[in-house]
């Protein structure tokens, strides 16, 4: 509900933002804009404590001056920060009676997918019945996890309730002005997930934003901070395999994870935001995300996993510090981009610790008119003794419209370091395809089978019932661009 | 004649705008060149000089350079026994002496290959449609800011014609001479256009030194071969140590033509190789090979751009890099191959050995493919010498300092190796591999 009531005053103490502070608190959904006020009335919204709203400014103030990056492979029109809206109060969907009340090609999406039934009603918003309850699952997890003392919830309901935690390590991994997308989210961010794991703790089940209540409408601007302490792991799922389609067109996350001695994060993303018309471009979701982990303390080890086949423009580089001695970092990738899609993708290693290892693993895959970019960086500091990196980045083009690039960027200064990269950029041959078909296999199936075995290696890094998806998720989204 | 080049930043482009413009009423420029020289300084106001946070200067850092003021070189005569020294065997009568940019007929000997090439000054070279219409086009493409600085304050400049099915036996050898100066800064642009008719054969060797140090040298050289036409060529970069030395290599590769490159750098202050080469017709071939051996704060930076503009060209890049105390290297190389060039074959191996912790050795090797039926790969390494390879020798009673010696001097040879120049190849050997001995 957008509240058009403002009084003269407002209007002539500010003429470039019509809503004033007051009105602004007072409406569920702030009108487009964003100025000091707006930062201000979403702390207030949210009862923040002084230094969140510290916090927040200072990003604004960075902010105003940054400029986007221009640097990025991807081309789209500027948008204008002015005419989005910055909070809106989570409201709830439309419940449906049952599933025949969905868009059927969406059902259509989710069988070739292979989603359970019951996940089916839950992501297509149908009433769910007693035997699977989303609430009632979610609060058996919650439950369960708080018994070993972890702690799982969203990020604003953190703030109230650990805030030391919250004002030791939010902006520890990414500073307010780290780059222009991260700082407008420090400013304006509304929701996301908080995770704290003690110390010895093994999380006894795969976190997910999925089993998380009150997940809806976390906004564009989702801020997600996991703090793994000593001889912990968890391991963080996060999206989902099924189509998602959002009235936000821009979505600039922030991601920190921190991890202590001997601590290990994983960290698992599959993507698939609604990427535009697949005949002209039009709309789509840009996805501009801030990704970053540090390997805080000794032996601690951060992995990123990622299937990335959705937006229109995907603009992220999960990266990982290792400052700890003998951290370990990883990074495992597949873009897919088909249509008009376009995707700069990639990570940074930065070693800085000894001994600390590093491994990327990149499969970019582009159909149609699009583009996907392998962008990364390998960084040894001086101290980094015996630093390890390998990295590959594999791309495959299907179709003579697309293109593949790849961007690394391999800095060393230490002499005792052994860095090794490899790219190769190849097609799905005729040769191979008629193989498969002499032997009785369909033309699609044959493709699957290449697809599936170009990305295998990241596919085993993800949790089971993910890989299984992913895979067939691939599938469907090459369905009509090869042959 | 002393006036200032450079400044830092706007005060250095407004400084180097008011060179130009002293440069253009000195009455220095003959007639013809004029309008280049006005066309790239118009560019150069549209590209400026880089910032610091700019792509293409990522490893650079150009503020020393840009910051500093230089002056326009004077009259200096250099001795031949100098000139003798560093001309190879093979070119004995085929050398060509470019003093400070500009060619030295008196210090030069090209009586071997006189009557194969044809040596056209650049302001009658203009009045080629073919030729004014390239350089036209490239300044207008230009996107390397020293480069058309370059054609800015070209006054002469030199066309080696080289004519259909003519095959030029013995090697050219170009050799660069920058004098220097003991008392502040100077700066030269050197410009060497090579053309390549059909079916023509030639092999040549660039080398560049300096005399004493202190200079800015900022050479462009553009290789346009012809159908079916090769040529081999080889350029050693020696300057003084306190030196900047940029330069650029522009290659234009028609039908099946083939072009092989080995360069050896030496490093200086900044050393800064830009290769450009564009793959334009069918069964075009390019193999480029390049090593450098760097000591003390020396630095080198290698900028590739391989453009595949038509299918079935081939491109081969091996760049070896040795860094020991406090020298840097870089490469930062792109392989474009363009919408509709199928059947690319395309390869780029980095290898750099790390002997010092002081030391830096980045390493960008891009693809950007807009066509699907292509093998491109490429590879980078950073590392340093093989545990096992040294215990091996030393098992074989080798000392310690032999076998890393040994060892490192192979990791360059085989680069050396390829160079096409038996003089050359015995003469890197002496000097740029005698660096690994310190």
């Amino acid at each position: 509900m957008k509240t058009t009531e403002n009084t003269v005053s407002d209007v002539l103490e500010d003429k470039k933002y019509k809503y004033g502070f007051k009105t602004l608190i007072e409406s569920d959904t702030f009108a487009k804009g964003l100025n000091e006020d707006v930062v201000r009335a979403i702390s207030k919204k949210k009862n923040e404590p002084q230094f969140m709203l510290d916090f927040r400014l200072k990003a604004y103030a960075k902010w105003l001056t940054m400029k986007p990056p221009q640097w990025p492979n991807v081309h789209y029109p500027p948008v204008d920060f002015q005419d989005l809206s910055y909070y809106s109060a989570p409201k709830p969907k439309k419940k449906l009676e049952s599933l025949d009340e969905v868009d059927p090609e969406l059902l259509r999406t989710f069988e070739k997918l292979g989603i359970p039934l019951d996940e089916q009603k839950k992501l297509s918003n149908v009433a769910v019945d007693a035997v699977f309850d989303s609430v009632s699952v979610a609060t058996t997890h919650k439950k369960k996890l708080m018994e070993v003392g972890i702690i799982f919830c969203p990020i604003s309901e953190a703030i109230q309730e650990y805030p030391e935690l919250i004002e030791e390590y939010m902006g520890s991994v990414v500073p307010v002005g780290d780059n222009f997308y991260a700082a407008l989210n420090s400013a304006v961010f509304t929701d996301g997930s908080f995770v704290y794991i003690p110390p010895d703790t093994i999380s006894p089940m795969e976190l997910s934003t999925y089993f998380r209540i009150n997940t809806e409408e976390t906004g564009q601007f989702e801020r997600t901070l996991i703090i793994c302490a000593d001889n912990s792991y968890v391991s963080y799922l996060e999206g989902c395999t099924a189509p998602q389609f959002d009235t936000n067109q821009l979505h600039a996350a922030v991601v920190e994870l921190v991890t202590m001695d001997n601590a290990e994060i994983k960290y698992s993303t599959v993507q698939n935001w609604y990427a535009g018309d697949m005949e002209t471009g039009k709309g789509g979701i840009y996805n501009f995300v801030t990704k970053r982990g540090k390997c805080v303390g000794d032996n601690s080890k951060i992995s990123w996993t990622q299937v990335e086949t959705g937006s229109a423009i995907t603009w992220k580089y999960p990266s990982c510090i290792l400052m700890g001695d003998n951290s370990v970092g990883e990074f495992y990738s597949v873009a897919l981009t088909n249509g008009y899609m376009q995707a700069d993708t990639g990570t940074k290693m930065i070693h800085i610790g000894k001994n600390t290892r590093s491994s990327i693993i990149s499969k970019g895959i582009s159909a149609d008119h699009s583009s996907n970019s392998y962008r990364g960086q390998v960084k040894v500091n001086k101290g980094a003794a015996n630093a390890r990196n390998y990295s590959q980045c594999d791309s495959m083009l299907v179709g003579d419209k697309c293109s593949a690039h790849t961007f690394p960027y391999i800095e060393s200064a230490n002499s005792s370091v052994q860095l090794e990269h490899e790219a190769s950029t190849s097609k799905i041959s005729e040769e191979q395809l008629f193989y498969f078909e002499q032997r009785g296999i369909s033309r699609e199936n044959a493709i699957t089978a290449v697809i599936n075995g170009f990305c295998k290696e990241v596919f085993k890094q993800l949790p089971m019932e993910f890989a299984v998806e992913a895979q067939k998720l691939l599938t469907l989204k090459l369905e009509n661009s090869v042959g | 004649m002393t006036t200032t080049l450079v400044d830092a930043s706007d005060q250095a482009e407004s400084a180097l705008l008011n060179l130009h413009k002293k440069f253009m009423s000195g009455n220095r420029p003959p007639e013809a060149l004029v309008p280049l020289n006005e066309a790239a300084i118009q560019r150069f106001e549209l590209l400026k000089f880089p910032h610091r946070k700019h792509e293409m200067y990522t490893f650079v850092n150009t503020k020393e350079l840009v910051s500093t003021v230089f002056n326009l070189p004077g009259e200096t005569v250099v001795s031949k026994d100098f000139i003798k020294s560093h001309v190879y065997p093979e070119c004995e009568s085929s050398y060509l002496v470019v003093v400070d940019g500009i060619l030295n007929e008196d210090l030069s000997d090209n009586s071997a290959i006189q009557s194969s090439i044809n040596l056209v000054p650049l302001k009658d070279a203009v009045d080629q449609p073919e030729i004014k219409e390239y350089l036209a086009d490239t300044i207008e493409k230009e996107n390397d800011v020293f480069s058309a600085i370059n054609t800015a304050f070209i006054s002469q400049g030199t066309l080696i014609d080289v004519a259909a099915k003519k095959q030029v036996e013995a090697p050219l050898q170009i050799l660069h001479v920058s004098t220097g100066s003991a008392s502040g800064n100077v700066t030269s642009h050197p410009r060497i256009l090579v053309r390549l008719g059909e079916l023509a054969e030639f092999k040549m060797i660039v080398k560049y030194v300096g005399v004493q140090g202190n200079y800015f040298v900022n050479s462009v050289m553009d290789i346009l071969v012809g159908e079916q036409a090769g040529v081999t060529f080889s350029q050693v970069q020696e300057d003084a140590t306190d030196a900047w030395h940029y330069s650029k290599t522009r290659v234009q590769q028609g039908r099946n033509s083939r072009v092989k490159a080995v360069n050896a750098f030496f490093g200086n202050k900044i050393t800064r190789h830009h290769f450009e080469a564009h793959l334009k017709d069918v069964g075009a071939e390019l193999l480029l090979n390049s090593v450098s051996i760097l000591n003390d704060a020396e630095q080198v930076h290698h900028f590739v751009r391989i453009h595949h503009e038509a299918p079935h060209t081939n491109s081969t890049q091996n760049f070896k890099n040795i860094v020991n105390d406090k020298s840097r290297s870089s490469v930062d190389g792109t392989v474009i191959v363009n919408q509709g060039a199928q059947q690319i074959f395309s390869d780029q191996l980095i290898n750099n050995l790390m002997l010092s912790d002081n030391a830096h050795a980045d390493n960008k090797p891009n693809l950007m493919i807009f066509a699907d039926d292509v093998k491109c790969t490429h590879g980078a390494t950073v590392g340093q010498l093989d545990e096992n390879q040294l215990f091996y020798l030393k098992t074989r009673g080798l000392s310690e300092k032999v076998a890393k010696e040994l060892l490192t001097k192979s990791f360059a040879e085989s680069i050396v190796q390829t160079i096409d120049f038996p003089g050359v190849v015995d003469y890197l050997e002496n000097t740029l591999l005698k660096k690994l001995e310190a």
